[in-house]
């Protein structure tokens, strides 16, 4: 290896760099592009939605790695974002009161929200650094609670794996809505040791008053490092083996692929990226409340899965954007309708009846999703045998 | 000089069914060997015991002296023996390609990190797998189909790519459960040759399960009869074919009494 690159010089090096950097790069300049392009044109109400989107997106393919790739079904999602929300908030929170006195913001230019009025802030302040880290950490836990549900339960399949982890979202619901009071003085804060700090997370009135960091540009870095992720691993040797467990566990054993291994790699994964997304959600809103991330916010993504595509990158993601955008359309249509109708008349929010629609109509007509395996790029690649 | 696998007083019962029984098995570095039976015998349930599939009640599995039994079908592959199934199992909405691909990932350790970077030892070892792919889907005609979805390739052709992704797997020793099952008369013949000819080629041990006896007999150098999970005979093909006990299990004991052939 050290010889190729002595005999290629510096320029390889460089080209090497691009191929695997590439990416982060990209994700970047797509952050900036929306924190300082998109964002001051389509003004507060959509950027918001666009916010949402992101967030969606990443729990999307996330659950796809699992559901989609290794064919296992989970359906608590939603646990493992709460956890990670959770997590995020307390670094944040806690970690705001003992670095800058107190859990306002902190942060720079990126983690500003125009609409919030004229910033005069450097470009990156100290608050930036605790966001990511807590989002990180937000998702570490996650991974952590994911290899140790996992490790045990991916040994059971089907409906038996479906029930566990749907026990699972439930009792982190459970367990984050029993958590004490949170901490609102300096005071106390610095009084507390951090062990103790942790299970201060307030309880069934949610965790509040956290600080607002989510902007369109980390939502929409995190949403470009994920589909570089879900995508690099699809095509791999990761990727293979996720699928081959898919497709056949037996005959995966059989070429030698340590399944169960695989089926908990991707359940971490997974795990790790919705504790991230469950961390941007909680700095968006600046709560967060187990009580909202039940199963019904599970379902939600399992739903844009199973639309978009079991095993489909980018058939998640475009279901996942349509089923956000559906509401807020949704909402709009059913609102001017409702103009003209007496009140005992009005349409009632009829999302989730569409949903349940779509999906008993999927599952009649195309049970693999919209995308099934396939990508949007593979539109070119032949499904039949060229007749002989 | 000590067998490259060797299988003694191979043993499991379901419930009260003893569906192998003793079961002893010596197969030197390049033989190949077949192993025959009425249905029901026992034959898939010795591959499967010596696969991991099922785990024996009694008995050791040697591959070149270490012991297999007791492990997992994913750390036998690694060990070396690799097999094919009868029922074709494989990975139906995957390529032909990434089929041979999972086998040829076998001994290469991916890093999640080099995969998510593409690293430079990445790309390198990724490399390694698509030759290695490249070469056993054009050993086995397949190249041309290597883009399509698996389970649309003919019959034969999927027969073929079972073959192919066991040896992309790299293995010391190949079981192949019924490889002409469903082939047509000239197909069989072709079959023959390509098992012959991947023996040669990669340089595999080869333990046969068929129904079909003209396969079998034209290419095995030892057979093994089984029979309600008891080995009734061994030797060579014609040996075999000569045995009385045989000839009871597969016609029945009247047949055996007008001799063989001698009723039809």
């Amino acid at each position: 290896m050290s010889a190729a690159a002595h005999r290629d010089g510096p320029p390889a090096v460089w080209a090497h760099a691009w191929r695997s950097g590439a990416p982060l790069l990209v994700a970047v300049g797509v952050g900036l592009l929306m924190h300082f392009a998109v964002q001051p044109a389509v003004g507060a109400f959509k950027a918001r939605v666009l916010v949402d989107i992101g967030i969606n997106v990443i729990l999307a393919v996330s659950l796809t790695l699992v559901n989609g790739f290794t064919g296992q079904f989970s359906i608590g999602h939603a646990g493992f974002m709460a956890l990670g929300g959770y997590a995020a908030g307390a670094l944040s929170y806690y970690g705001s009161y003992q670095l800058f006195g107190a859990a306002a913001f902190n942060g720079g230019v990126l983690s500003w929200t125009a609409s919030q009025g004229p910033f005069h802030g450097p470009w990156v302040g100290g608050g930036d650094l605790l966001f990511v880290a807590a989002c990180l950490v937000g998702g570490l836990v996650a991974a952590g609670a994911g290899y140790l549900v996992g490790l045990p339960s991916l040994r059971l399949r089907g409906d038996y794996l479906a029930i566990v982890t749907l026990g699972f979202g439930e009792i982190v619901r459970v367990v984050l809505q029993s958590t004490q009071t949170q901490l609102s003085q300096a005071a106390e804060v610095a009084a507390t040791p951090w062990p103790l700090l942790t299970l201060k997370l307030g309880g069934a009135l949610g965790f509040i008053g956290l600080p607002f960091y989510t902007t369109l540009f980390w939502v929409y870095l995190a949403v470009a490092l994920t589909l570089t992720v879900a995508i690099r691993l699809k095509r791999s040797s990761y990727g293979r083996a996720f699928l081959a467990i898919r497709e056949d566990e037996v005959a995966a054993e059989a070429l030698g692929v340590h399944t169960t291994r695989y089926k908990v790699r991707a359940f971490v994964l997974a795990a790790f990226l919705a504790g991230v997304a469950g961390a941007l959600y909680a700095h968006l809103v600046g709560s967060i409340n187990a009580g909202e991330l039940g199963f019904q916010k599970s379902f939600e993504v399992v739903i844009m899965v199973v639309l978009g595509g079991m095993g489909s990158v980018s058939g998640s993601t475009l279901a996942a954007i349509v089923l956000t955008l559906l509401p807020e359309l949704l909402r709009t249509v059913t609102g001017s309708v409702n103009t003209y109708l007496p009140p005992a008349y009005e349409l009632p929010d009829l999302r989730m009846i569409i949903y349940s629609l779509a999906l008993i109509l999927m599952m009649i007509l195309r049970p693999q999703g919209f995308f099934g395996l396939r990508e949007i790029w593979d539109w070119r690649v032949r499904r039949r045998p060229r007749p002989a | 000089m000590t067998p490259l696998l060797e299988v003694t007083r191979l043993s499991i019962a379901f419930g009260g069914l003893r569906a192998v029984q003793d079961f002893n098995l010596a197969l030197a570095a390049g033989d190949l060997q077949g192993l025959i039976g009425p249905n029901g015998a026992g034959k898939t349930t010795v591959f499967n015991l010596l696969t991991g599939v099922y785990r024996p009640d009694a008995g050791e599995i040697r591959l070149a002296g270490r012991r297999l039994d007791g492990l997992r079908p994913f750390q036998i592959a690694r060990a070396g023996l690799a097999r094919t199934f009868q029922a074709s199992r494989l990975l139906a909405d995957l390529s032909v390609a990434d089929n041979v691909r999972v086998g040829a990932q076998l001994r290469t350790r991916p890093s999640l990190l080099g995969t998510v970077l593409r690293t430079r030892r990445h790309r390198a070892t990724e490399g390694d797998i698509e030759a290695r792919t490249r070469r056993l889907l054009e050993t086995f005609g397949l190249a041309e189909r290597c883009d399509e979805l698996a389970r649309h390739l003919p019959y034969g052709d999927q027969r073929r790519l079972e073959m192919a992704r066991a040896l992309a797997t790299q293995p010391r020793v190949l079981l192949l459960d019924e490889p002409a099952a469903g082939m047509n008369p000239q197909e069989k013949l072709a079959l023959r040759e390509l098992i012959r000819r991947v023996r040669r080629e990669f340089g595999v041990t080869i333990l046969l399960i068929e129904h079909d006896m003209s396969v079998v007999m034209s290419i095995c150098e030892t057979v093994t009869v089984l029979d309600y999970g008891v080995t009734i005979a061994r030797g060579t093909p014609p040996e075999v074919q000569g045995d009385p006990g045989v000839i009871e299990a597969y016609l029945g004991v009247a047949a055996q009494t007008r001799g063989p052939g001698g009723g039809a």
